[in-house]
């Protein structure tokens, strides 16, 4: 019975090596636009804040696999020759980023106003502000919602499939059409998911525990 | 740009009916989902705070493997398994099947962290008064955590309803699956699923606007 895991199982790992390069990639990428746009959405020019919130608005409000549909049939129609991995990568980017870019602003946010008020009567500049007193606070309120940001992330990469990307979900679904072995290979995909994104959770609980400790 | 905004008009108008068709399929998915959801998270809550470890281990440990794998997965394992088993029920059921066991994992973690939240000393001030422990819950404690649960119960809705374009991945003609038919099938393109799109907004922003609703409502009468 569990033989058609392990017989299948090096095609599953090089599945599960494209998802995560996928997921680095995707994380990685989205978290830096995420970052810069949430810091831009607590600026001061009205414009960059509003098409910012928009942004936002919108992304969080559909699901990830129509954006990838969307990344999907939107680069053909613009002329744009693209293969499949760079659709859904830089529709997940797109989406990552809306989510990364709300954690990062209200993060921001949620530093007391009075520290930017003694910041300022000290004679600190915006930068300095900025890069001194909110960043390092506004980063520790951060992270545990950014690493279940990235855990999310990398599950979504799986919805890849659908649009047509080989990664580890697609390789399931090819293993079981030709063996029928639907519980012994699901199960088993569903444990190489579990070992790569069990640590990230288990990462945010304890970075959470940290800071209930801290306050 | 007028001929393209001309023909781009038609094909929408010709396809309407069939989204509109698909995004009622899309409410009934979420409409089934969510309340078995809010139960089977309910349904785990007691075994997962149970203090005897042989009841809240293996609770966990499912909440667990369903919380850190995609859901997809688990629509595919239901899907594809259930007829290795010699169950065969329909697509529809499968797809809320999923849903409704990963959100309900993910539910039980807010209905627990707000009970936690609410705190062991209005519990231990209930007691001493002589409640008794059902009283206490439902009096003290429930009405306190219900405020709490609120906010977070409202993103896992809308988080639910996004996902019920997963679906589509095993052949339910909800939103999605229409939008990818009509793309294949006329000479349409990306517009549809910029409409698609449109659409899931208007769901998950009546969602928000609801719960937030609801919120506000509760919170003044306390």
């Amino acid at each position: 019975m569990v033989n058609v895991l392990v017989t299948n199982l090096p095609y599953l790992l090089r599945g599960a090596l494209v998802t995560l390069w996928l997921a680095v990639i995707v994380v990685t990428v989205g978290t830096l636009l995420g970052t810069g746009l949430g810091v831009l959405a607590t600026g001061r020019s009205r414009i960059l804040r509003m098409a910012i919130t928009v942004y936002i608005f919108v992304l969080r409000g559909i699901p990830v696999l129509v954006v990838m549909f969307l990344g999907y049939y939107a680069f053909p129609a613009l002329g744009v020759r693209v293969n499949a991995y760079v659709a859904v990568g830089v529709a997940q980017i797109v989406y990552v980023g809306a989510f990364t870019a709300e954690i990062v602003r209200s993060a921001i946010l949620s530093v007391h106003p009075g520290q930017v008020a003694a910041a300022k009567s000290l004679g600190m500049r915006r930068a300095a502000i900025l890069r001194e007193v909110l960043l390092p606070q506004a980063t520790r309120i951060a992270i545990p919602p950014l690493v279940n940001n990235a855990l999310t992330a990398v599950k979504q990469t799986s919805y890849a499939s659908v649009v047509g990307a080989w990664e580890l979900t697609y390789a399931a679904r090819e293993i079981v059409e030709r063996t029928l072995a639907s519980f012994q290979i699901f199960l088993g995909v569903m444990a190489i998911y579990f070992i790569i994104c069990y640590p990230l959770a288990l990462l945010a609980r304890w970075y959470e525990k940290r800071l209930a400790v801290s306050h | 740009m007028t001929d393209y905004l001309a023909q781009t008009a038609v094909l929408l108008g010709s396809l309407w009916p069939k989204l509109v068709d698909g995004f009622l399929i899309t409410v009934a998915i979420a409409a089934a989902a969510a309340p078995l959801a809010l139960v089977f998270g309910l349904v785990l809550l007691a075994p997962r705070m149970d203090a005897r470890a042989f009841i809240s281990g293996p609770t966990v440990a499912f909440i667990e493997l369903m919380r850190n794998t995609p859901l997809l997965v688990q629509i595919y394992l239901i899907y594809f398994g259930l007829p290795v088993l010699g169950l065969y029920p329909s697509e529809f059921a499968c797809g809320v099947a999923g849903i409704a066991l990963q959100h309900g994992a993910f539910l039980v973690e807010t209905y627990r962290g707000a009970i936690e939240s609410v705190g062991a000393r209005q519990w231990d001030a209930a007691r001493a008064i002589g409640m008794g422990r059902f009283t206490a819950f439902r009096t003290v404690i429930m009405p306190q955590a219900l405020i709490k649960i609120l906010g977070p119960l409202g993103n896992q809705l809308i988080v639910l309803a996004k996902d019920t374009s997963l679906v589509s991945a095993i052949g339910v003609m909800e939103l999605t699956m229409t939008g990818k038919l009509a793309i294949e099938r006329s000479a349409a393109s990306a517009e549809v699923f910029v409409t698609i799109a449109l659409f899931y907004l208007a769901m998950t922003t009546a969602i928000g606007g609801a719960m937030r609703l609801i919120e506000y409502r509760v919170a003044g009468r306390s």
